[in-house]
Parts: structure tokens; C-alpha cells; sequence
């Protein structure tokens, strides 16, 4: 009896969350490559780039600033950057130079090589490092917003010519060094500044990471927490939670080739008929913004003045009459999502809203892989979706160009309008980021009247932490760079 | 017993087959391409074809169920389209943790089944035998995603005994093999409580009791061993469920097993990495009932006898 309890003592001693020094950061999702030059996946993207820097980053109005290097444009279609100084090493103590610059875009252009970065460089004509400093960028047409576009994590051109496997083994020079993965669910990496240890812990169950972060056994986290579990830590002691918004915009999706939702006025009618205030006030708990377009106001080329749709019922009503709808010939449509349980909650509560004008929805959820073939195959009426992490405007050519069509690109509705076609293009070919802003803008107020997506909102980024963190500042589109400044003031690391 | 071994093991092989090739066909047919999610929307079209003839997936389907099972058979599982990781080491990584939870589940499951079926069944209509089988009804009720994360706040959060989640020593394997457990042992206690109850009324029981025997042995020598068979069967069935990972528990406590990366890879089309994990899912069930058919014909010789007369 008594080794019986003297083990029960032991395992629950052994059971006190660790305090090692190690700062631990759940997860919702595990990375899935920290290669840089094959990462698409968003926890991926934000821990590479802790691990990897790249030629810019961006400021708060997605413009992009010099990181690595800043950029002369010596020609329209001719970019030289210039790696700053000091020069940075990667973590084994090489130097970077800019021949690793050239090595890893070389590396993502090669079609040999399958990137998934590949598509947004093609404009990408020719590659060349003049020296140790300097890479200079010959392109195919003119792009003023090119900087844009340099946002790989550079990696050793000396590893990349060995077939390193970056991926089982992280070389960069970010502010933080890849120090050990003991399994797909743990990352620890160090940071450089301060030999601070970082793990990264998935923890897919929202309600378990949260019951984690009360225990101590994670300090913080980041997003992927459903409302009512952002307000139960809000009334929790020892934890703080930051709200900041973000430019992650979720939109209802029309199929402009459907007989009934082609009818402009049906649109409209759906886009009056969805109360998003109170979906975002009760739904959201308030951690979203209204959106009225694809890009967010604060984007330099985006705009708060696009005319927007408010809940109105009655006009609602009044626009399905006159499409031939009424209570003696309702209409119908089929609404597809993901099978995420929150996904599911709002269509359901679209689905509530839309019966009061007289509109019968047909909720279909299926899994991501399943439900993204049948959007891309046009296979819908209606469906929402989320755009992350925009922030170049020539989304809205793989968005709502005619020419961007699955395959070809990703304008899902098959919204087809010589006047959009004619705006993004104009946007494209304008020869300053002023006069490109200009078109956008005035793209986004023709498709705001098209409507060929309600724009529905912004969500917010949700941070959660123990109380002992101190610095950590949410950046716009929800990357950890935060980590490389937070400071531990709490009288343990675990506690 | 030979031609008994061979005959079920013929079977077992149809059956991994079939399941490998069933798998493949669906895995194929329903929408959803690995290609897009690996390059995304934004890949120029040349690069998706260049991707798709690389992994193969141009082929004709015929052909490529030919290579595929070309590759199993030669033990070759490929690598995972995503993480260019060889599958064997997925698999070598997974497995250990779910064997591990397995067994961890099945033994919470007899420890409390078998004390609570007997006492029920021994005592029946009584207090203990409600109080046994309103235990099972609600073992059977309650969802593991529900009753993880009560275990979970209840002994990690507030009395903190053991960790929240993840897979960090002996400690992190209590409450998932209790999730586990208790599920499993609501549904064996009240089988072994229904045949030991049909076993009670029979007449060699009556015999023993006459011949003077004490009630335990009784009870452990000629009850329970021949209630025994139906739930060695169903014991052999939930352990294969449990071998093939046990998702929702794995995902509660973020348990690195087989079941979550079989769920994830669906998700993501990783089409050779799913088939792995069914093959290894289907030879581990027909190796489990394969077993426990042995195991019954060993047990019950009117089995073996009767597979000799057909």
C-alpha cells in the first residue's frame, strides 16, 4: 500500500508543468516544412520566418521596407539590392552574402525544383550578383511594386548546391537558430540575442491549449482560439490577452455562372440581408472589424470610403420581389464550407438570417481538401471563405481577373467584367505605387456595386499570455516576429 | 489447427488487399488534389503539370495502382508529398506512441471491467449492479471529446496531478488511457456481466455448486472462463480500433500516434502517406482477429472441430 502511494507521490511530483527556462508557445497547427523555399502553410511561413530572414519585411501599411537589404530601382524593369551592413552570418558562422541571395531565388525559379513560390517570381527574367553585396533583378515587365515580392528566406548557397535538407535541419540567419524537433507536435529554437530557449508546442484542441496556458504549461499562444475561449481567459487571473486587428478578410462567394445568383439584384439582397454587426458583436465577441473590400483601409492601396451594404431586411425583401422571389416562391440555394466547427456556427447563423428575407439555405460542409476541389471546380452557389496574409494588391488579378480562373488562378466565382478587367490591368501597368493605388482604389469601389463577394470582416489577431510576458506587440498579419522582443518579468519561466 | 491457421490467414491476406486497393480507388475519386494544396492557387499551370507527371499522378489510374502496390510489396512506402520525409520514419515514430496508448487503454479497461461485469453480474438487481451499469451507461454516453477535456480540467488544471497534453513520460499517459479506458471498459464490463449471468444459470454451474465447491471457484474456474469467449472476441476488435489509433483521444491530448497522422494526411491528399497508414491499419486488424480467432479455437475446441467438418 504504502509503495502504491509513495509512486502516486512521485508521478504527481513529476507532474509540475517544467521549469527550465524554456519558453513554451503553443501552436493550433504543426509546421509542416521549414524549408523556406517550399513552406506555404501560415505556421510554417511564421516560423521560418524567425529562423530565415529575407530581403524585406513589410510596415503596418503592407508597404515593404528594407530587412536584409534595401533596393534601388535602376531601371523599370531593373532592381539591384544591397545587402546592409553589418553583414549578417548565417547561424553556423558563415557569412551571408549575396551569392546566397542568387542561389535561392535560382533555386525557386528552376521549374526543376517544384516551389510553390515560383508562380509570384516568374516575372523574374535574370539573376545576377555582381559582387558579395549586391544582387541585381532583371525583370520581364515593370513592377513597382517588385520589392514586394522578395520575401523568401534566404538559405546557404553552399548547402543548397549539397542538397541540404533543410527541412529536417534549419540553417538561416533570422533572429532566432533551430535548435532540435523531438517530434512533428515540438520545435525548439534559441534566440540568438540572448540564448533564450523557444518551443513551439502544436496543440490542435483550442480548449486543451487553452487549459495548457492556465496550467503553465504553455506561457503563450496566438489566434486560433474560438470567442467565447478568448473571453473565458479575458476573466482569468495571471493571464493577459491582446486583441490587434487583422487583415485576414472573410468574404461570402457568389457563382457569377449560376442562372439566379448572375442576377446582380439577388446579390445585393443577400448582402442586405446578412446582419454582420451582430454576428461580429455576438458571434466574434467583437474581435473583428466590418470589411467593405479585399484590402484592408489601412493598406496603402486600400480605402475606408467603399460604399457598403447595412442590415436591411425590409430592402432586402424588396429586392428579391423584384427578382421574382417572394413567400409564395422562395428561393434556394446551397451554401458550401469547411466542416471546422466554427465555419459551421456562422453558416448556420448566415443560414438563420438570410430565412428571415425569404431565402432557404442548404448548408453543405464537407473537409478542406474536399470542399476547396469543389470550389475551385465551380461546383457552388454560395460559399465562404478567408483570404490570409494579403498583402500585395495583385490578388485582385488572381482574384477577379476573367483570365484567372481555376486553374489558371483563383477567381473561384467566375466573376468575368471587361471594366475590372480593364481597372486591375490599369493598376498593373501604372508606373508609380501612387497611380496603381489609384486603380485598385477605384477597382474596389466597381466591385464593391458588382458585389461578385459580400465582404463580410477583418479578424481580429487574439494573443494570449501568462502575465510575466511583457513586450509582446501582435504585428498585422499575425507573425511571431514579437518573440525576438518579449521579455519573461514573472518570478518563473513556467509560472 | 494447421488447416484452421492457413485458412484464416488466406483470408487476411484478401482482406489487406482489398482494403489497400478500395483506399486507393476512393482516395482518387474524391475531390481534391494534392498539387493544388502543396503549390497553392497562385502556380503557373506548367509548374502544376511538372509536379504532377514528378510524383506520378499523371499516369493512368491502373498504372498507378500497379506502382503503388509494386512499392508495398516491395516493404518501399515512398515519401510524404509534403514533408519529402521517408514514410517509414513517419510511421516508426508513430507507431510506438500509439502501441504504447493502446495497451495503456485496454489495461485501464479490464482493470475496471472485469471487477465491475462480475460484481454486477453476481449481484444482480441490487445496488452494486445498478451502480455498475449506470458507470457503463454513462462510459458508453460520454464522447472521448468530452470526457478528455473534464479529465483533463479536472486533474491536470485543478488538482494538477498530471500534464494537459502531449507525450512527456509515464505521466501524460494516464489521462488518455483513462479517456480511452473508460469507454472501453463500460462496453466489456456489461458483456462480461450478460454472459456471465447466462453462464450462472447453466447446469453444470448448478452441478459445481452441488458438488461442493466454494463459490470462488466456481464462480473463476467454470463461470468466468467460459463467459470469457464472447468478450475475448470483442477485446480483440476494440484493441484493433485502438491499433489503428485512436483519433479523437489523440487529437484531445495532441498524442503523436497513427490515428492523427492518418487524419492529417487525408486532409492534405498526402495520397502515399494514407495509404501506409491503411495498410498498416488493415494488416494490424486482421493480425488482431486473426489472433483471436486463435485464440478461440484454442480455447473452445468445438470451434476447431466444427472448421474441420466444413
Amino acid at each position: 500500500m504504502w509503495l502504491i502511494v509513495a509512486l502516486c507521490a512521485a508521478l504527481v511530483a513529476g507532474c509540475q508543468p517544467r521549469d527550465d527556462g524554456t519558453w513554451r508557445f503553443g501552436l493550433a497547427s504543426a509546421p509542416l516544412n521549414l524549408d523556406p523555399r517550399f513552406a506555404t502553410d501560415a505556421s510554417s511561413v511564421r516560423v521560418n520566418a524567425l529562423i530565415y530572414e529575407r530581403l524585406v519585411e513589410f510596415d503596418a501599411q503592407s508597404m515593404p521596407i528594407p530587412s536584409l537589404g534595401a533596393w534601388d530601382a535602376l531601371t523599370p524593369t531593373h532592381y539591384r539590392v544591397t545587402l546592409r551592413t553589418p553583414r549578417d552570418v548565417f547561424h553556423n558562422g558563415e557569412p551571408l552574402t549575396s551569392r546566397d541571395v542568387e542561389a535561392t531565388y535560382r533555386f525557386v525559379l528552376d521549374p526543376v525544383n517544384s516551389s510553390p513560390h515560383r508562380g509570384a517570381l516568374t516575372i523574374i527574367d535574370k539573376i545576377v550578383a555582381p559582387n558579395d553585396e549586391q544582387v541585381d533583378f532583371f525583370l520581364t515587365a515593370p513592377d513597382p511594386i517588385f520589392p514586394a515580392r522578395l520575401t523568401l528566406g534566404i538559405v546557404p548557397a553552399r548547402l543548397i548546391a549539397s542538397g541540404h535538407r533543410f527541412q529536417n535541419s534549419p540553417l538561416g540567419s533570422g533572429p532566432f537558430k533551430f535548435a532540435e524537433r523531438p517530434d512533428e507536435n515540438r520545435l525548439r529554437v534559441i534566440r540568438s540575442a540572448d540564448n533564450q530557449p523557444v518551443e513551439f508546442i502544436t496543440v490542435k484542441d483550442p480548449t486543451v491549449r487553452v487549459l495548457k496556458l492556465l496550467r503553465g504549461e504553455i506561457g503563450m499562444t496566438q489566434n486560433d482560439l474560438q470567442p467565447e475561449l478568448v473571453r473565458y481567459l479575458e476573466d482569468q487571473g495571471g493571464i493577459d490577452v491582446i486583441r490587434a486587428p487583422g487583415t485576414n478578410f472573410s468574404y461570402l462567394g457568389f457563382n457569377m455562372q449560376d442562372p439566379v445568383l448572375s442576377r446582380r439584384g439577388v446579390r445585393e439582397a443577400i448582402a442586405r440581408g446578412i446582419d454582420r454587426n451582430a454576428i461580429i458583436q455576438h458571434m466574434w465577441g467583437g474581435a473583428a472589424r466590418r470589411a467593405g473590400a479585399l484590402l484592408p483601409p489601412e493598406h496603402w492601396a486600400g480605402t475606408a470610403d467603399v460604399p457598403n451594404y447595412d442590415y436591411d431586411p425590409e430592402g432586402a425583401r424588396r429586392l428579391l420581389k423584384q427578382a421574382g422571389y417572394g413567400a409564395d416562391k422562395p428561393l434556394k440555394l446551397t451554401y458550401k464550407t469547411s466542416s471546422d466547427a466554427f465555419r459551421v456556427r456562422l453558416a448556420t447563423i448566415i443560414q438563420d438570417q438570410l430565412k428571415r428575407i425569404g431565402i432557404d439555405i442548404e448548408i453543405q460542409s464537407y473537409d478542406w481538401a474536399t470542399f476547396y476541389g469543389d470550389i475551385k471546380a465551380g461546383r457552388f452557389q454560395l460559399f465562404s471563405l478567408s483570404w490570409v496574409g494579403v498583402k500585395s494588391p495583385d490578388i485582385f488579378r488572381y482574384v477577379f481577373h476573367s483570365q484567372s480562373f481555376p486553374p489558371e488562378g483563383a477567381n473561384r466565382g467566375r466573376f468575368s467584367d471587361s471594366h475590372a478587367d480593364y481597372l486591375i490591368e490599369a493598376a498593373e501597368q501604372g508606373l508609380s505605387l501612387e497611380e496603381q493605388a489609384h486603380y485598385y482604389r477605384l477597382l474596389q469601389f466597381y466591385l464593391s456595386y458588382q458585389l461578385p463577394y459580400v465582404p463580410l470582416w477583418f479578424e481580429d489577431h487574439v494573443y494570449a499570455g501568462r502575465d510575466g510576458f511583457r513586450g509582446y506587440a501582435i504585428a498585422p498579419d499575425g507573425n511571431f516576429s514579437a518573440l525576438r522582443d518579449v521579455l519573461w518579468v514573472g518570478k518563473t519561466h513556467a509560472d | 489447427m494447421i488447416g484452421f491457421f492457413l485458412t484464416r490467414l488466406f483470408s487476411a491476406l484478401l482482406v489487406v488487399f482489398g482494403v489497400t486497393l478500395i483506399v486507393f480507388l476512393l482516395l482518387h475519386l474524391v475531390p481534391g488534389d494534392p498539387v493544388e494544396v502543396m503549390l497553392g492557387e497562385m502556380a503557373q499551370p506548367a509548374d502544376r503539370e511538372a509536379l504532377r507527371h514528378a510524383l506520378g499522378l499523371d499516369l493512368p489510374l491502373w498504372q498507378q495502382v500497379l506502382n503503388s502496390f509494386g512499392q508495398l510489396l516491395r516493404f518501399d512506402f515512398g515519401q510524404s508529398l509534403f514533408t519529402k520525409q521517408p514514410i517509414v520514419e513517419m510511421l516508426a515514430e508513430r507507431i510506438p506512441a500509439t502501441v504504447q496508448l493502446a495497451l495503456a487503454g485496454l489495461a485501464v479497461a479490464l482493470v475496471l471491467a472485469f471487477p465491475l461485469g462480475i460484481l454486477a453480474a453476481l449481484n444482480r438487481g441490487s445496488r452494486w449492479d445498478y451502480g455498475a451499469m449506470t458507470f457503463s451507461l454513462l462510459g458508453v454516453s460520454i464522447p472521448n471529446f468530452w470526457m478528455g477535456p473534464l479529465l483533463i480540467l479536472f486533474f491536470s488544471v485543478m488538482l494538477g496531478w498530471f500534464p494537459v497534453s502531449g507525450k512527456e513520460g509515464f505521466a501524460s499517459l494516464v489521462l488518455p488511457a483513462l479517456t480511452l479506458g473508460t469507454a472501453l471498459a463500460a462496453i466489456l464490463s456489461r458483456m462480461i456481466r450478460a454472459t456471465l449471468i447466462e453462464v450462472l444459470g447453466e447446469d453444470y454451474i448448478r452441478t459445481a455448486r452441488a458438488k461442493g465447491m466454494s463459490e470462488a471457484v466456481v464462480i473463476l474456474r467454470h463461470a468466468l472462463r467460459n463467459a470469457l469467449l464472447p468478450t475475448i472476441t470483442l477485446i480483440g476488435l476494440q484493441l484493433g480500433t485502438l491499433l489503428a489509433g485512436a483519433v479523437i483521444t489523440e487529437a484531445v491530448f495532441s498524442w503523436p500516434g497513427l490515428g492523427q497522422l492518418t487524419i492529417d494526411s487525408i486532409h492534405r491528399r498526402d495520397y502515399p502517406v494514407v495509404q501506409a497508414c491503411i495498410l498498416l491499419i488493415s494488416v494490424t486488424y486482421v493480425v488482431v482477429n486473426t489472433l483471436t480467432d486463435l485464440v478461440y479455437g484454442w480455447l473452445d475446441p468445438r470451434i476447431r472441430l466444427a472448421g474441420r467438418a466444413s
